[in-house]
C-alpha cells in the first residue's frame, strides 16, 4: 500500500500478432467487438468468447490469465443467475420468488448476456495488450496533432511525477512532518505532498515548453517518429477482417442470426447464410490465437534445431 | 480549404453522422440498438469538440500544462489508493475548468480517463468515462464565474457530479444487459452501487475544500505566463 506505483504494461513486442501495422490491428479489433456485442446468438457470442480466452490465454502468463478468469467468472455466473429477477418475461417458470415467476427463457438471456461479457472482456485485454499506446499515438497523431501532444507528454510526465512524488514525501517523513497515525493527518500530509508535486511540475511544464518552442517546436510541419511499416500481410488482414464482417453484418441484417428469447426461445431456422457466417465469425476470432501459437511454434523449433 | 472542412464537422456530425448512425444500428442490430446507439453517439459527440480545440492554434505552454494537469488528475488516482473509491481526479478536472475554462476542463477531464485506463485497462467503459469526466469539466467551465465565487456552489457541484457520473455508468450497463430501459433493474443497480456512489461525490466535495490553493497557483499561472486568456484574443507565442 505504502509504494503504490503506476506501470504501464510490457511492451507489446514479443507477441507475434503485436507485428501487424496498427491500422490493421485497429480495424481488426473493431471489427471482432463490433459483431461481438452488438449480435446478440448464442453462436457467435460462444464463438467470440472462445476466440477470446484463448487469445488472451496465449499472450498473458497463466497465472495472470487464471487470476482475470477467477474475478470474471463469479461475477458472470451472477449476472446470469440475477436477470430472471428483473425480467419476468418467458413461458417457462422455474419457479416462483415472491409472487414473480423465475423462467427458464429469461436465465438463459442472462447466461448469453453473461457470455457476451466474457468475450468482450477478454478482447478488450487483447487490444490493451496488442495496440499500445505507442500504437495509439502513432494512429491519432497526425489527425489531432495538438491532443496527441498533450498525450504524448502526459505519459512521460507520470513515471517523472511519480519519481518526484516519492522524493516530497521522503523528504517529508524525513522531517518529521508526514504523519499517518491519524485518518486527518494523513489526508493533509498528502495534499501538501500533492501542492508540491503541482507546482514542481507546472514549472517544469514551462521549461519543457521554453526548450520546445526554442527548438522551432511549431515553426514547421510535425514530424512523426514511426517504426511501423505497413506491408502486404497488414492489407491482407484488413482486407480480411472487412470481407468477413461483412459477411456476418449481412447475416445479421436479412435476420439469419436471429433468436428470439420471449415468450419462447425460437432461433432463426439454419440457413446457409448463418452457417457461412458462423464459419466466417470463428475463422476471423481463432486466427490472431493461431498466428500466435504458429509462430511460438516456430521459435522453438528453430532454436532446438541449432 | 482543410480547416473549412473542419470547420463543417460539428454540423455533419450532428446533422448526419448521429442520426444515420442510429439508423443503421436500428436495421442492422435489432436486438442490441440501445447499446448501439448509446456507445456510437457517446463517440460521435465528442468529434465537435475535439475538432474545436483542434482547430485553434495553442501556446506550446497552454498545451505542456494541460498534459501536465491530466497527468497529475491520473496520478492522484494512484496517490490516495489507500482510501478506497475515493479519487480527486473528478475536484482537479472541476477546479482545472473554472480557472482555465470550459475547454482546459473539458481536455483534461477526457485525457485523465484515457490516460488512466492505458494503466488500469481499456475496455467499454473508456469512451463513457471519457464523455462523463470530460462533461464534467466543460459544465463547470460554462459555470465558472458562480462557482469561483460561491464555495458552497462548488460543493454542491462537486457532490452532484459525483453522482451524475455514477449514475450514468450504471445507466450504460444497463441498456447494455437489456437492450431496454429495465427500470427495476436500473435502480437496483444505482442502488447497489450507492454506497461507492455516495463515498465518491463526498470524496469529490472533501477535495474540493482545499481547493483554493490549486486555484491561486492556476491563476497566479495565468497573470505571469498569460496563459488561457479570458478575452478571445491571439494566443501569445506560437
Amino acid at each position: 500500500m505504502e509504494d503504490q506505483e503506476l506501470t504501464l504494461p510490457a511492451p507489446s513486442a514479443g507477441f507475434a500478432f503485436a507485428s501487424f501495422h496498427p491500422a490493421a490491428l485497429l480495424c481488426y479489433f473493431l471489427g471482432v467487438l463490433l459483431i461481438a456485442m452488438f449480435s446478440l446468438n448464442p453462436g457467435i457470442a460462444l464463438i467470440s468468447a472462445l476466440g477470446g480466452l484463448l487469445f488472451s490465454a496465449s499472450l498473458q502468463r497463466p497465472g495472470v490469465f487464471w487470476g482475470s478468469i477467477g474475478y470474471l467468472l463469479p461475477l458472470s455466473l451472477l449476472i446470469a443467475a440475477v436477470n430472471p429477477l428483473f425480467n419476468y418475461n418467458g413461458a417457462t417458470p422455474l419457479f416462483h420468488l415472491n409472487g414473480k415467476p423465475y423462467t427458464l427463457e429469461s436465465l438463459l438471456y442472462g447466461v448469453l448476456i453473461a457470455v457476451t461479457l466474457i468475450a468482450v472482456f477478454c478482447w478488450f485485454r487483447c487490444y490493451s495488450l496488442i495496440l499500445t499506446e505507442d500504437k495509439f499515438l502513432f494512429l491519432f497523431g497526425r489527425i489531432l496533432p495538438q491532443i496527441s501532444l498533450i498525450l504524448t507528454a502526459a505519459l512521460r510526465f507520470i513515471p517523472l511525477f511519480q519519481k518526484q512524488y516519492q522524493k516530497v514525501r521522503a523528504a517529508q517523513k524525513g522531517m518529521g512532518i508526514y504523519s499517518a497515525k491519524r485518518f486527518s493527518d494523513r489526508f493533509r500530509a498528502e495534499i501538501r505532498v500533492f501542492s508540491s508535486i503541482l507546482v514542481w511540475s507546472l514549472e517544469h511544464a514551462i521549461q519543457t515548453a521554453d526548450s520546445m518552442k526554442a527548438r522551432g517546436y511549431g515553426s514547421g510541419k510535425r514530424g512523426h517518429f514511426g517504426i511501423f511499416h505497413f506491408t502486404l500481410r497488414d492489407g491482407l488482414l484488413i482486407g480480411m477482417t472487412v470481407l468477413l464482417v461483412a459477411i456476418s453484418l449481412v447475416a445479421m441484417g436479412v435476420g439469419a442470426l436471429d433468436i428470439s428469447f420471449f415468450p419462447a426461445i425460437q432461433p432463426a431456422p439454419p440457413s446457409f447464410l448463418s452457417v457461412i457466417s458462423y464459419f466466417c465469425y470463428s475463422f476471423l476470432c481463432f486466427t490472431p490465437f493461431v498466428y500466435e501459437i504458429k509462430e511460438k511454434l516456430k521459435w522453438k523449433f528453430f532454436i532446438s534445431s541449432i | 480549404m482543410k480547416d473549412k472542412l473542419l470547420g463543417l464537422l460539428p454540423y455533419l456530425c450532428i446533422l448526419v453522422l448521429i442520426p444515420g448512425v442510429i439508423a443503421g444500428g436500428v436495421l442492422l442490430f435489432p436486438d442490441r440498438s440501445y447499446a448501439w446507439i448509446a456507445l456510437s453517439v457517446a463517440i460521435l459527440s465528442f468529434l465537435p469538440l475535439v475538432v474545436r480545440f483542434e482547430q485553434k492554434r495553442r501556446a506550446v505552454q497552454e498545451l505542456v500544462v494541460l498534459a501536465v494537469l491530466s497527468a497529475l488528475s491520473a496520478l492522484s488516482r494512484v496517490m490516495f489508493v489507500w482510501i478506497p473509491s475515493i479519487k480527486p481526479s473528478a475536484a482537479v478536472i472541476i477546479i482545472v475548468a473554472i480557472y482555465l475554462g470550459k475547454e482546459a476542463g473539458f481536455i483534461v477531464g477526457s485525457m485523465t480517463a484515457l490516460i488512466s485506463n492505458f494503466y488500469f485497462g481499456q475496455g467499454l467503459w473508456t469512451p463513457f468515462q471519457m464523455i462523463s469526466w470530460g462533461l464534467v469539466g466543460f459544465l463547470a467551465g460554462i459555470l465558472a464565474n458562480p462557482l469561483r465565487r460561491h464555495m458552497v456552489l462548488l460543493l454542491i457541484y462537486g457532490f452532484v457530479a459525483g453522482f451524475v457520473y455514477s449514475m450514468v455508468m450504471d445507466l450504460w450497463s444497463v441498456l447494455w444487459m437489456d437492450n431496454a430501459l429495465n427500470l427495476s433493474r436500473y435502480f437496483s443497480t444505482v442502488l447497489l452501487s450507492m454506497t461507492v456512489t455516495v463515498k465518491y461525490a463526498i470524496s469529490n466535495v472533501i477535495f474540493l475544500i482545499p481547493s483554493w490553493f490549486l486555484g491561486r497557483i492556476l491563476g497566479r499561472l495565468q497573470t505571469k505566463y498569460g496563459l488561457f486568456p479570458k478575452k478571445k484574443k491571439a494566443c501569445p507565442g506560437n
